[in-house]
């Protein structure tokens, strides 16, 4: 057979598909008319450019307005520490909720462990008979979740409830709930099979299996995306201050609008910490977990 | 104990094995021999009542599975023991969890879960004395993961033991270690099956092992080649069987 430079480097399918992103990514870059020089500031912006950027040097340790220095109610620091609080307990509460909804919805859209145990004649009737209906009702519902990003949802709750803080958390949670919910029903899909077939050998029920065989063995995934999620809560809690709720955002929001950008860095290295620490002490944890 | 009576298996549309017929009887000890893809595995999950006959009669511990209601099934399959070749414990829970779940089967949920949350002395005992007899009890308390591959596979077993089976099947348990460890392997499942009265099968693919064993059965393409006493299996009928066949022979 004659060698062919082409057939052996041609692409396949992931890589014709990957060639296929980068052309449209051009293509918008395009249509939009975007370039380099659009990065320049504009006529006026580069003395406000350069004072906002100065400004990250010396980030505030109090109010930035005298009058607030003089008669403001509680010390800036207070402020700030209130509103972290917050930004952290709307993210804590959202993704406690999350984790319920996300491990029952997770644990009916996975396929695999369905379709094991509606092959074997040791499960009962009604079980398999209720599989199709109920797989495609979770998975439709987790997408439904999922389509509405979390600021959509605050609006939405926001007509319906006013600004409440279950306004903020139910924002919040939803969109976690579809997220935790499709990506820990593929991880338990991707756990490997063998101890799920022991265990249905030996005689175990199909939640059993599930709960013995499938799960321990995805749970390290789960939990570290799980921390991932609340890392990605803690940010959606702050950006839900520019909407009124009492977060860190809303104070860089007043900081801006009243253009006190040494506070504005304050805030956003007090957010940049906050990620930090949650990385560090998620990725600490995974490790302990992945010891082999 | 064990009795196929023209049984056969299909797996996705593919006949796997066809028209057997085997009679294993309490307290026997039987190896079955093979290339591989013969059907070995396939055969001993239809004896542990694991998988559907398309046809045949198969009669496990005196019951016919294909007549069992599912919780009936799961009874029957409780009492049988079953070591996977892949071990199929969880890497990531210590072992005395995996051992603890040999007895799911008899078990309801919120029984299961509170023995695997808050394990009674009992189960404890029991399992530390599996594991001692297996050699393996310091490891009781280890992650599964940081455990030899051959200890691994004594998880393995004392999971099936604590069960309290009545018989006893290790499918390829000797695939993966060197042929010293294998004898070894091989004496104590003999040993432990003697001691608590069990049947056991075990299927093999090296035929100087399988001749330990006072039965030998040979498996071809899904078919039953021999049956008989090790010491009488004549040697040009193991040759023949793994004999590739012309073409290519069975996956």
């Amino acid at each position: 057979m004659r060698v062919s430079r082409w057939r052996a480097a041609r692409p396949g399918p992931a890589g014709w598909t990957l060639l296929g992103i980068l052309a449209a990514g051009l293509l918008a870059a395009a249509a939009l008319g975007l370039g380099p020089r659009d990065l320049l500031p504009r006529e006026g912006g580069g003395a406000t450019a350069l004072r906002f950027f100065r400004a990250a040097l010396e980030p505030a340790l109090d109010y930035e307005d005298p009058v607030l220095r003089e008669r403001a109610s509680q010390p800036y620091v207070l402020t700030l520490l209130l509103a972290l609080w917050r930004t952290l307990a709307f993210a804590c509460a959202a993704i406690l909720a999350s984790l319920w909804g996300g491990f029952g919805l997770g644990f009916l859209a996975s396929s695999s462990w369905w379709e094991d145990e509606a092959g074997d004649p040791g499960t009962g009737r009604l079980f398999r008979g209720l599989r199709p209906a109920v797989q495609a009702g979770v998975r439709l519902l987790i997408g439904l979740l999922r389509s509405v990003h979390e600021l959509l949802w605050a609006v939405l709750f926001s007509a319906a409830f006013g600004l409440q803080p279950i306004t903020a958390v139910l924002a919040l949670a939803l969109p976690y709930t579809g997220n935790l919910a499709k990506i820990w029903s593929e991880m338990l899909d991707e756990a490997p099979a063998g101890p799920a077939r022991a265990l249905r050998q030996l005689g175990a029920r199909p939640l059993q299996v599930f709960l013995f065989g499938r799960l321990p063995r995805a749970l390290p995934d789960m939990a570290a995306y799980g921390f991932y999620q609340l890392e990605c809560a803690i940010r959606s809690s702050m950006v839900l201050g520019f909407f009124g709720v009492g977060t860190l955002g809303l104070l860089l929001r007043q900081s801006f609008l009243e253009v006190h950008f040494r506070e504005v860095w304050t805030v956003l290295y007090l957010v940049f910490a906050l990620v930090l620490l949650m990385e560090t002490w998620s990725g600490r944890l995974r490790r302990r977990w992945r010891l082999a | 104990m064990f009795e196929l009576a023209g049984a056969a298996v299909r797996l996705g549309g593919r006949s796997v094995l066809a028209g057997l017929d085997l009679r294993i009887c309490e307290g026997e000890q039987v190896a079955i021999i093979g290339p591989s893809g013969a059907g070995k595995t396939t055969l001993l999950r239809l004896l542990a009542a694991g998988l559907p006959a398309a046809a045949g009669r198969v009669r496990v511990l005196g019951q016919e599975p294909a007549c069992l209601r599912p919780p009936e099934l799961r009874l029957l399959r409780s009492r049988i023991g079953f070591v996977p070749q892949d071990f199929g414990l969880v890497p990531n829970l210590r072992v005395w969890r995996n051992v603890v779940s040999g007895r799911l089967g008899q078990r309801g949920l919120l029984g299961a879960l509170r023995s695997h949350l808050w394990p009674s002395r009992r189960d404890l005992l029991e399992i530390h004395e599996l594991l001692e007899r297996a050699g393996i009890e310091e490891r009781m308390y280890h992650r599964t993961d940081t455990l030899s591959g051959g200890q691994q596979q004594r998880v393995a077993l004392v999971r099936a033991l604590f069960q309290r089976p009545r018989a006893l099947l290790a499918d390829e348990p000797v695939a993966s270690v060197d042929p010293a460890r294998a004898r070894d392997l091989l004496g104590l499942l003999d040993r432990l099956a003697r001691e608590e009265g069990l049947t056991l099968v075990v299927s093999l693919h090296d035929l100087e092992l399988a001749r330990e064993f006072p039965r030998v059965v040979g498996l071809r393409s899904g078919r039953i080649e021999f049956d008989e006493p090790a010491e009488q299996v004549d040697p040009e009928r193991l040759r023949s069987l793994y004999r590739l066949e012309d073409g290519g022979g069975a996956a």
